[in-house]
């Protein structure tokens, strides 16, 4: 992978920065919320990795997520399996879900996967009512024991965490895999008349996306100490294509910035008291209205001088 | 001599449209073939069913004598039966190099070491090594032909299916593809099925005609009777009787 000296730099300076960060505020609530950033990244970037780069939008993200965050406290609750547990048996839920929902809709041309995504978390958030008994219905799973007891430590972890989605995901991306993904979305026909078996590349990719979806929605819910039905929600689906959208689609790295800064933008936005969403809504309507193809990964082009 | 590919009985019908209708025939390794007919025809479609875009309603293709009924497309490409579209289908937003590097990728031809070298290779084939780095949204039409071709040759394949390649070129365009696909044929010894409504470069370039009208075929044979056969003349001009009718 030949990555210009300029984004190395860039990329290592995000990173000292976001280390250096507790050393400069004492606010646990500010690290709180910087620990969410990150796990926002992982889910943005793992969208982009199966969405972004062939083209075929996953309106259920939420669904690992939950998937994950569910299996974890669901196994730590009941159970009482040691937390750590948690990170590869909810990767591995999330992995399933993958796979049950994309072998049947990603072999069909058309709008059958972002429906099938779309209506697979709402099953999903539905079931965590219907079988209360095992999921806490509305109320959910509290009182999870912690991964890492300290704060400080959990927000180095999760950075660590974020840091490894990320250079996985765009190795990935830049290989010959990235390129096929690139190439699907481009044209699927034309894909196959090269000799692709383009199922079998779109279902593997959902299901990599899932499995890092799925270690993130582990990570809230240990960030939380709790789950609830919200980890599947549309709302949560629909804020990680914002973020991805406003990262700049298929790039890997740019969603991740978009996460970190549109988790931040309501903390930023804290001044403007009640009017906050309003505002938050308004600044939104203008990025994707005057930066459509996104703004992080367009502006760290430019500065670094590539085409991609 | 065994055909490399033997189509018998093919049929296709969508709704009441017969767009395949008990088609046979047979190429020999190292022909080079055309196909002759009006719009509609069934030229495109008999492509599609040869190619798995889409499935036969009866009828048998083999290739090599392994049966291609069933497979989907790209298992297809990868026994060596290639197509280029009539309409280029490139990959927007990649390069030159990365859209035929995708077709180096093709199970078929992917243990091989080096997958850029040998796209490199394949695009100095086709004369598009001054463009490798280029985004295919802004190559001129003629170059997107160019690469279309390029894409399918990267799957190396046995039998090659070009579907309307002269279409929408220039005049200065016309000749250099001409001459491409002739050493393809001369150099790689490549099998050819060619569909081309411009007379003139068909007739130049094939050994054999298979003339078709409303999914059938209507002739087969040699260019120079071909388009003397009686039949041919009324699919493309109509019928004597009516042309007379309507005077």
């Amino acid at each position: 992978m030949n990555i210009p000296n300029k984004a190395r730099i860039g990329g290592l300076a995000a990173l000292a920065f976001f280390a250096l960060v507790p050393l400069v505020t004492q606010s646990d609530y500010f690290i709180g919320v910087l620990t969410v950033c990150f796990i926002y990244g992982i889910w943005a970037t793992s969208w982009d990795f199966m969405s972004g780069l062939t083209g075929r939008e996953n309106f259920g993200h939420a669904l690992f997520i939950g998937a994950g965050a569910y299996t974890a406290a669901f196994l730590g609750s009941r159970f009482n399996v040691n937390p750590w547990w948690g990170l590869p048996t909810g990767a591995f839920a999330a992995v399933v879900c993958g796979v049950i929902v994309g072998v049947p809709t990603l072999r069909l041309k058309g709008p059958y996967f972002a429906l099938a995504t779309f209506a697979a978390a709402a099953i999903a958030q539905r079931s965590t009512r219907i079988f209360w008994e095992y999921t806490g219905g509305e109320e959910g799973i509290p009182g999870l024991s912690p991964l890492i007891g300290s704060h400080l430590a959990y927000y180095y972890f999760c950075l660590g965490a974020l840091v490894v989605t990320t250079i996985v995901l765009l190795v990935l991306a830049r290989s010959s895999w990235g390129i096929l993904l690139r190439a699907i979305r481009g044209d699927e026909a034309a894909c196959q008349a090269a000799g692709i078996n383009i199922a079998f590349y779109k279902i593997v990719s959902l299901v990599i996306s899932a499995a890092f979806a799925g270690v993130g929605g582990v990570l809230y819910a240990d960030y939380q100490l709790a789950v609830t039905p919200d980890v599947f929600s549309v709302v949560l689906s629909i804020t990680i294509m914002i973020m991805v959208y406003v990262g700049g689609m298929g790039t890997i790295y740019g969603p991740v910035g978009g996460a970190i800064l549109l988790a931040l933008l309501p903390e930023m936005l804290r001044a403007f008291g009640e009017y906050r969403l309003w505002v938050y809504s308004l600044v939104l309507i203008f990025i994707l209205f005057f930066a459509p193809g996104g703004l992080i990964a367009p502006i760290c082009r430019r500065i670094v001088g590539v085409r991609r | 001599m065994t055909a490399l590919l033997a189509v018998e009985h093919l049929s296709k019908h969508f709704g009441g449209l017969t767009a395949a209708k008990d088609v046979s025939f047979e190429l020999q390794p190292g022909e080079i073939t055309g196909i002759l007919g009006p719009n509609g025809a069934g030229k495109t479609t008999l492509f599609n069913l040869l190619t798995g875009f889409i499935s036969a309603d009866g009828g048998v293709v083999e290739f090599e004598g392994h049966s291609l009924v069933g497979l989907g497309p790209h298992r297809i490409v990868n026994l060596g039966l290639a197509r280029t579209f009539q309409l280029c289908r490139p990959f927007l937003g990649m390069t030159v190099l990365e859209n035929v590097t995708v077709a180096c990728l093709a199970p078929r031809v992917r243990e091989e070491r080096g997958t850029e070298l040998r796209a490199r290779r394949i695009l100095d084939q086709v004369g598009l090594s001054a463009k490798t780095e280029i985004l295919v949204d802004v190559l001129p039409y003629g170059d997107l032909r160019r690469l279309e071709i390029a894409r399918a040759l990267a799957t190396k394949p046995k039998l090659l299916l070009l579907d309307e390649p002269f279409a929408g070129l220039g005049v200065g365009e016309i000749e250099p593809l001409l001459a491409l696909i002739r050493k393809l044929h001369a150099e790689e010894g490549l099998t050819i099925l060619i569909i081309e409504h411009k007379l003139r470069e068909l007739m130049q370039l094939v050994t054999r005609v298979i003339a078709m009208d409303f999914g059938e075929i209507i002739a087969v044979g040699a260019p120079r009777e071909i388009v003397r056969d009686p039949r041919v003349v009324e699919a493309y001009i109509g019928h004597s009787e009516s042309v007379h009718g309507v005077a």
